[in-house]
């Protein structure tokens, strides 16, 4: 709010400023291109436009700046005097005034040359026309220039202005220069004004806040004011005096007891006199500084009779109900130097605002209205009967147990300091085994089994295991004994171990026989079948007979005898040899038996003494398939003849080969002409 | 620390073997090796495999029911400690572990003791039915006894020596 802050006032350009901005403006956001040849109306708009466009903008601008400067009248008189104090009014409203002209000036001009340009009847014309007329409208701002500058002085000095709120709880703190005041200020508030030995070290009011009982209060620090006939003052006096006049607010006259301002004590009471006026119905207080340097008893006769003049004056403003120490209230002493009594004067100061503001407000009208809603209840005493606070017993000895504990814990020793004071934490391992609660102590420290033997002890926990574990036994001796009985009965049926023998050997004939059967079974194929008695391998001996058959248990020699008897001799006398064999005994002369060997043969023919038993090769046995004795000899020379490169190349038979490139490379290399070579 | 038995085949899990597995429904499964755990990840049933322990008590091969199953019971609340208790509790332990032990071999043996007449019944009827092959019959009339036949053995004169010691 324009109120009391005048910040918000936007920059008045100066005049030359003003009008560049406006002519860039209308070149930039109007159309730009015209040619002669366009239609004369579309040439007439286009001129029409940009006077319109720069009167408009011109309007807009001077406007703004009117309304924003405050009108003295519609503001606090405070400020409005203020103003005039600084700015001098009729001044301040020229210079408004004359804007306000111009902007109309601007307005009138627009409009002729709008309307002369309504007639033109070429482009040049209407550019001719649109010339003068801005032309015309700079000027007017041109003239205008000078104010334009002062008020822009003027808003940058505004807005500089404290900002002081005229219905605040103020203090106004005034008197003679260098008297102590800008010191009391920044004593109590924050504020930082400049304090120097000078006089009018303090040039404008200063404005500063500072609390008292939960209520801000504003403290108004004044320029120092001379002795002088109002018309005299200047503008700083003036300043001071303005807000001295206006503002309702309790008002600390500094009085300075020593002198050391360069002014005495009679000059300063005759100020507070000349200006005693304007001290009307504000709470005044008289306030003696600079004690440090001169004691308020100690002054002379004639300072202590103007300072009870001042008193007496004082006096007058305060309340009608005055309480006893109404002079306290009113005469304070104190030191800025040495902070002495300065918080008492501003504690002072606050409570006579905070009264004088009460009162008001309790005559005023409305405050009827609110009386109304204030009710504070205090119960009536029934009887004089006094009743104490009553606590029951029981709480108090908690109460007295609980402070006991309290006192307990702190004297208890903690496990902390136990592991502290042996070697700290990874010294001392605390021993959780000490507070267990067991049915003898001396177990704490045992260690307790949990496994034994694939089993958990935990699982067979029992206070009477031993007793059930002695049943179990019981029992157990009884199944026993049982059972002892049960196994006889099976053992009846065993056999003797010459039976266990003949199962054996049965077992063995019979899977010797499966065995050879399997054998004969799956060789069918590729055997020949021949009977018995072409035995080629020569396995079907007497010998063989004789020891299957006493294996069995019969006498073989009589069954010997009956086929050596019956068996057809082989081509040759049998030339017994005697001397080879042991001295003859009744007839058990086992054959040779022989099998037919190469070796044989060639033996043969060396030897003719021992007795042979096998036919020469050449001759044809009846079961082989030759015709004759020549086939036989020829078939025989063609087998040789075969195995004969065999021999030679030391290979066992057909089977027998040697691969001498188990690589080849025509197998394991190339590329196919199709498909994969994934196989080789 | 306890000694668990695996899910799969109930043979006892010792710390630091084997794997334990927790299914969504909070159910642990613990297994004694990975055969077990591999087995159960197939979702085959173990009662229906052969070599576990549920298979065999299942099919009656192993003692079911018994008093000294009684003994070895998992308990779910604390017990203070008590070493007059825990000292008996250690004694007992292997005395009724070996009653268990026997009584299983029992079982067992009992089980099979069926099968051991069975056998010897059919050594009987084979050592009858099959004497032929190792006995003639002309033997076996002679010696009627399912033995082998005695066998005749020709000693030569010449090896006969005179033995002072025979008189």
């Amino acid at each position: 709010m324009v109120q009391f802050n005048f910040k918000g006032i936007t920059v008045v350009p100066s005049g030359k400023e003003m009008v560049d901005i406006i002519l860039s403006r209308t070149q930039r956001q109007t159309p730009t291109v015209v040619h002669k040849g366009y239609a004369i109306n579309r040439l007439r708009q286009f001129y029409m436009r940009k006077v319109r466009f720069t009167q408009q903008n011109f309007h807009d601008k001077l406007s703004a700046i009117v309304d924003e400067f405050p009108r003295l009248e519609g503001i606090h008189p405070f400020y409005s005097d203020l103003l005039h104090v600084l700015y001098n009014k009729d001044h301040y409203k020229l210079a408004l005034g004359q804007v306000n002209t111009a902007r109309n000036l601007i307005s009138k001009v627009a409009k002729d040359y709008v309307r002369l340009l309504k007639y033109g009847d070429s482009l040049y014309r209407c550019k001719c026309l649109k010339v003068a007329a801005l032309g015309r409208m700079c000027t007017v701002i041109k003239r205008i220039g000078p104010s334009l500058a002062y008020l822009e002085q003027v808003r940058q000095h505004m807005a500089r202005l404290p900002s002081i709120d005229p219905n605040m709880r103020t203090i106004l703190i005034c008197g003679y220069p260098n008297v102590g005041k800008s010191s009391f200020m920044n004593k109590i508030t924050r504020a930082d004004v400049d304090v120097q030995p000078y006089a009018f070290t303090t040039k404008s009011l200063f404005v500063g806040h500072t609390d008292y009982k939960y209520l801000r209060y504003q403290v108004i620090d004044t320029p120092g004011i001379l002795d002088r006939p109002f018309e005299d003052r200047n503008i700083i006096e003036m300043c001071s005096i303005t807000a001295l006049a206006h503002l309702r607010s309790a008002v600390l006259f500094f009085l300075d007891v020593s002198g050391s301002c360069g002014y005495t004590v009679a000059q300063q009471a005759a100020l507070f006199h000349s200006i005693k006026s304007l001290f009307l119905n504000k709470p005044l207080m008289v306030v003696c500084n600079k004690i440090d340097l001169q004691q308020l008893n100690a002054l002379s006769e004639d300072d202590k009779r103007l300072v009870d003049e001042m008193k007496a004056e004082a006096l007058k403003t305060l309340q009608i109900g005055g309480d006893p120490n109404a002079e306290q209230q009113v005469l304070v002493t104190m030191s800025t130097l040495t902070e002495e009594g300065v918080i008492n004067v501003k504690n002072t100061a606050c409570e006579r605002i905070l009264d004088q503001r009460v009162e008001i407000k309790m005559k005023s009208k409305k405050i009827n209205d609110c009386l109304n809603r204030f009710h504070v209840a205090m119960p009536k005493p029934r009887d004089g009967k006094e009743r104490p606070v009553c606590i029951p017993q029981q709480v108090l000895e908690q109460r007295a147990k609980d402070q006991e504990v309290e006192k307990e814990k702190e004297k208890r020793k903690l496990e902390k300091d136990l592991e502290n004071e042996n070697g700290g934490a990874g010294v001392y391992s605390a021993s959780l085994k000490k507070h267990y609660l067991l049915a003898n102590d001396e177990w704490k420290e045992d260690i307790i089994p949990e496994i034994i033997d694939g089993h958990n002890v935990a699982d067979f926990m029992d206070p009477d295991i031993l007793e059930r574990l002695e049943e179990l036994e019981r029992e157990e001796g009884l199944r026993l004994a049982g059972e002892e009985g049960d196994d006889f009965e099976i053992d009846g049926d065993n056999m003797t171990p010459e039976e266990r023998e003949a199962l054996n050997e049965i077992r063995k004939r019979k899977k010797a026989l499966i065995q050879e059967h399997r054998i004969k079974k799956s060789t069918a194929e590729s055997r020949p079948i021949v009977p018995r008695k072409f035995d080629k391998d020569r396995q079907f001996t007497t010998e063989r007979m004789g020891r299957q058959l006493s294996g069995l248990g019969l006498d073989p020699s009589k069954a010997i005898e009956r086929v050596r008897s019956r068996s057809v001799s082989r081509g040759r006398k049998r030339e017994r040899s005697v001397a080879a064999d042991g001295a003859g005994d009744d007839g058990m002369e086992i054959d040779n038996d022989g099998k037919g060997s190469n070796k044989r043969l060639r033996l043969r023919s060396v030897s003719r003494s021992r007795s042979r038993s096998r036919a020469p090769v050449e001759e044809v046995i009846p079961g082989e398939g030759f015709k004759d004795k020549e086939q036989k000899v020829k078939a025989i020379k063609l087998g040789k003849k075969s195995v004969k490169k065999r021999n030679k190349d030391a290979r066992k038979g057909e089977a027998d080969r040697v691969i001498l490139n188990m690589m080849p490379k025509h197998l394991f290399s190339g590329k196919r002409g199709i498909g994969k070579t994934s196989r080789r | 620390m306890r000694l668990e038995k695996c899910w799969f085949c109930s043979s006892t899990i010792y710390p630091g073997h084997g794997i334990q597995f927790v299914r969504n429904d909070a159910k642990i499964f613990r297994f004694c090796r990975s055969k077990c755990h591999k087995n159960f990840k197939m979702k085959r049933n173990p009662r229906k495999v052969k070599w576990t322990k549920a298979y065999r008590r299942l099919h009656g091969k192993d003692m079911t029911q018994d008093s000294t199953f009684e003994f070895e019971r998992k308990r779910n609340r604390p017990q203070r400690y008590d070493r007059i208790n825990t000292e008996k509790v250690l004694q007992a332990i292997p005395k009724i572990s070996k009653v268990k032990a026997t009584r299983e071999k029992d079982h067992i043996t009992k089980r099979l003791s069926a099968g051991r007449v069975n056998r010897r019944a059919e050594d009987r009827r084979e050592l009858e039915q099959s004497i032929s092959l190792v006995k003639a019959p002309s033997v076996l009339k002679e010696d009627a006894t399912l033995t082998l036949p005695k066998q005749k053995v020709t000693v030569s004169y010449a090896q006969t020596e005179n033995t002072p010691m025979e008189e």
